[in-house]
């Protein structure tokens, strides 16, 4: 049972570290996205407040809960593939 | 400088050809002559037996190993062993040895038979007899003829999806060395990179 905590315990750390990364990247992304948005409406109104609204949609947005995808796909596969292994 | 950057590369893609080519199911058509078990003491060659901790204890020195003793397609032997890989890597999550030799057993042929037995068996891993490494065999199912060939699915899916994001990655630090880093090392230079 030790290998089994072993592998949950690293893989958790493994995967924290990939969802960490990839929230950063993402709302970065969505960042610069809205700044160009901003610019190419004609500049609207106050740049901040722009992007502030535009990142509360994001901070709701069923995008951002995809990332959540980084947890569940692995645990699936692993499922999946000691039923293949194991079992058929 | 140009062929040791070439070299890195070189270098670098070699060993995860190789990484890839080591832990992939592939498929052979064999003929099982014999299954037994023998004691083995891993040594320098530990890093090609799994030893998982499936209840047993992992750090006793020597222990049992089954193997499948088998014939090739073209008439060469090829032994595999049949180890559990547990919890550990490479990720079959290989539970079911014990099964797996009573499957093996069943399905033995000799070549003397009139209507031999052949049987596909996915395995990784690599045979060497220099080092006594063996591939682990991880399913067995038996085969229509010698000449049975298998569409590996899953490797194909899974180095698509790879190559995929090995170039997502590339892209992606490209445009980051263009906009972050180069401009900074313009600025070092003075332009005379």
């Amino acid at each position: 049972m030790a290998a089994f905590a072993r592998l949950v315990f690293f893989g958790f750390l493994f995967l924290t570290a990939i969802y960490v990364v990839i929230s950063i990247w993402s709302r970065s992304v969505r960042r610069e996205k809205l700044e160009r948005e901003w610019d190419e409406q004609g500049r609207p109104s106050d740049k901040d407040t722009y992007i502030k609204a535009g990142m509360t949609d994001y901070e709701n947005s069923l995008r951002r809960k995809l990332i959540l995808l980084v947890y569940v796909i692995p645990t699936v596969a692993v499922a999946v593939i000691i039923y293949v292994t194991n079992f058929m | 400088m140009v062929y040791v950057k070439w070299g890195f590369w070189g270098l670098f893609w070699l060993v995860v050809v190789a990484f890839f080519h080591y832990t992939l199911p592939q498929h052979d058509v064999v003929r099982i002559t014999d299954t037994y078990e023998k004691r083995v003491d891993p040594g320098s060659n530990a890093l090609f037996w799994s030893n998982a901790d499936t209840g047993s204890d992992p750090t006793t020195p020597s222990r049992d190993v089954f193997f499948i003793q088998t014939f090739q397609t073209n008439d060469k032997p090829m032994i595999y062993r049949n180890e559990d890989t547990g919890w550990g890597w490479p990720p079959y999550f290989k539970f079911d040895t014990s099964n797996l030799q009573a499957e093996a057993s069943d399905l033995l042929s000799k070549k003397s038979e009139a209507n031999a037995q052949w049987v596909v068996i996915t395995h990784y891993g690599w045979r060497n007899e220099f080092f006594s490494i063996f591939p682990n065999a991880v399913g067995i199912k038996p085969a229509d003829g010698p000449d049975q060939t298998t569409i590996p699915w899953f490797n194909i899916v899974f180095l698509t999806v790879f190559a995929a994001f090995a170039w997502g990655i590339r892209v992606r630090w490209k445009r980051f060395r263009a906009s972050r880093i180069d401009p900074v090392i313009e600025d070092w230079t003075e332009g005379r990179s």
